[in-house]
């Protein structure tokens, strides 16, 4: 169990050194959208699973769609139909 | 001191995720990556205050009749973060609401030319 | 010679700065007299070239000034850090009395056996009202910001929008609907399952909320906004938002009002309406944001 938590932390530190790093902006919102899974993944290690389910709802779902919905809004996806 | 890192890892994990966050806030240029730095920031201040109420050998705080005295981790830290994730959540809407806001006028998120934009305009 | 008289002015300000203003010539007071500026007034070019080296010199001395901060903030906080009580021990200070009482006499005195919805709820209820207020405001304050209406939108806009709908409704996602038809009805009864059993395991207003939330986001954005319309319009959205503010408020009015100050507490499934009343807040403050980030409306 210990080894699954050295995983992950090193796991979330990468993924939080990585994701402002990506050019584009969409791969930097799915880093970030799997930093908050690993996030929650420790919190359930953590033994607060309240945490773990509202982690997964909000920062793997809620923030990434408001996220990509900016992204639409202010012409940064390439590939859709808008461009 | 390798002792103490690794005995201290949350507390150590929290501190690097800090730095990396607040580095971003005031080095990325992309108002988008400034406020992702932010939500880095927000984790990283949850990670420390959860992994402190968590006790070795502990189980989550859910009082019940199970037979035996088991040992339970520290509820409050939990019920602090629970309620901190929901206002980062609004935080984070609303300064994407704002950041729409200001693309809709000067058609730009970069912060060097968003200022020199502001600048030309006040003029 | 430019250093000097740069110098001189430097001078010349602080002087005037101390001095302060000129006395008035007459005694009547607050009588606006246009004085002569007291430096002459740049001329446009000049002040333009001025403002620009201001930036450059800015964006020049800001990175170094915050990797400074940056490097100095993480090196005391690591300190600190490591020297911190050891991780997981249960005699650390954090684990006082006050949890133990929570774990212990919570079941009995609020009737719920998570210690962490009990403590949310009805220990520290004020805490979430008051948050619950922070999620009413941002709804409020992003709807300022990006809500629809004549003064923000021009007839380009609405076109796009309405050639957007076309297009969307032509090549909808099969796999969306589809995929949509089958785990809607899931994520329903899961929110609604997490919502109501806060009190005896994992979960509660809050989480249940969120995830009550990102069912109607998943069933918006597969059926599109008119179906949307069929179970939530804009009165229902708004009168269900108010009316899970002002039940919270009434109940936790009611809670302190009975129960407080070593009364006993007669009303013992409080937790489970003011966990609803949360969850309806929550639920309403995640879709609307989504409605009005994508649409503009909800």
């Amino acid at each position: 169990m210990i080894i699954l938590e050295y995983f992950l932390l090193a796991g979330i530190i990468m993924c939080a050194a990585a994701a402002p790093l990506c050019k584009r902006l969409l791969s930097m919102v799915i880093v970030y959208m799997a930093f908050s899974l690993l996030m929650a993944v420790l919190w359930s290690l953590l033994q607060s699973p309240d945490l773990a389910i509202t982690e997964a709802a909000v920062g793997a779902g809620v923030t990434s769609i408001l996220f990509f919905l900016t992204l639409k809004k202010i012409h940064a996806l390439k590939g859709t139909r808008d461009e | 001191m390798l002792e103490t890192v690794l005995q201290n890892r949350f507390a150590v994990t929290a501190v690097i995720l800090f730095g990396i966050g607040f580095t971003n806030l005031l080095l990325q240029q992309n108002l988008l990556k400034k406020v992702v730095g932010f939500n880095i920031m927000d984790s990283a201040v949850f990670l420390l205050l959860a992994s402190l109420g968590y006790i070795e050998g502990g189980i989550a705080p859910i009082v019940g009749d199970r037979g035996f005295d088991p040992l339970y981790i520290n509820p409050i830290p939990s019920g602090l973060v629970l309620t901190g994730i929901v206002v980062s959540v609004s935080i984070t809407a609303f300064s994407l609401a704002l950041i729409q806001r200001i693309y809709r006028h000067y058609g730009t998120i970069e912060l060097r030319e968003l200022l020199e934009r502001a600048k030309k305009e006040e003029d | 010679m430019n250093n000097s008289s740069e110098k001189q002015n430097w001078r010349k300000r602080i002087v005037s700065w101390v001095d302060g203003d000129r006395e008035p010539k007459d005694q009547t007071l607050f009588v606006m007299e246009r004085r002569q500026p007291r430096f002459p007034r740049p001329s446009e070019e000049e002040r333009e070239k001025r403002e620009k080296s201001h930036l450059k010199k800015f964006f020049n001395w800001y990175p170094i000034a915050a990797t400074i901060i940056c490097v100095s903030l993480i090196g005391i906080l690591m300190a600190a850090a490591l020297s911190m009580p050891t991780f997981g021990q249960a005699d650390n200070p954090i684990n006082n009395e006050v949890s133990e009482h929570y774990l212990e006499h919570g079941e009995e005195e609020t009737g719920s056996a998570n210690a962490v919805t009990a403590m949310i709820l009805s220990y520290r209820g004020f805490d979430t009202l008051g948050e619950s207020c922070v999620l009413f405001l941002a709804v409020v304050s992003v709807m300022m910001l990006l809500l629809r209406d004549e003064k923000n939108t021009d007839e380009h806009d609405l076109q796009k929008m309405r050639s957007e709908d076309i297009i969307a409704e032509e090549h909808h996602d099969i796999i969306l609907k589809q995929a949509a038809r089958f785990l809607v009805p899931c994520i329903f009864l899961f929110a609604i399952y997490v919502l109501l059993n806060g009190e005896t395991s994992p979960g509660g207003g809050f989480s249940g909320g969120t995830i009550l939330g990102a069912g109607l986001i998943l069933f918006s954005s597969a059926y599109g906004p008119g179906n949307m319309r069929m179970i939530l319009t804009y009165e229902t959205y708004s009168a269900v938002r108010t009316f899970g503010l002002v039940l919270y408020i009434t109940l936790y009015g009611a809670y302190i009002f009975i129960g407080a100050n070593n009364l006993p507490n007669y009303l013992e499934g409080m937790t489970l309406l003011i966990d609803l009343a949360v969850g309806l807040v929550v639920a309403c403050t995640v879709y609307g944001f989504y409605a009005m980030f994508a649409r503009g409306e909800i």
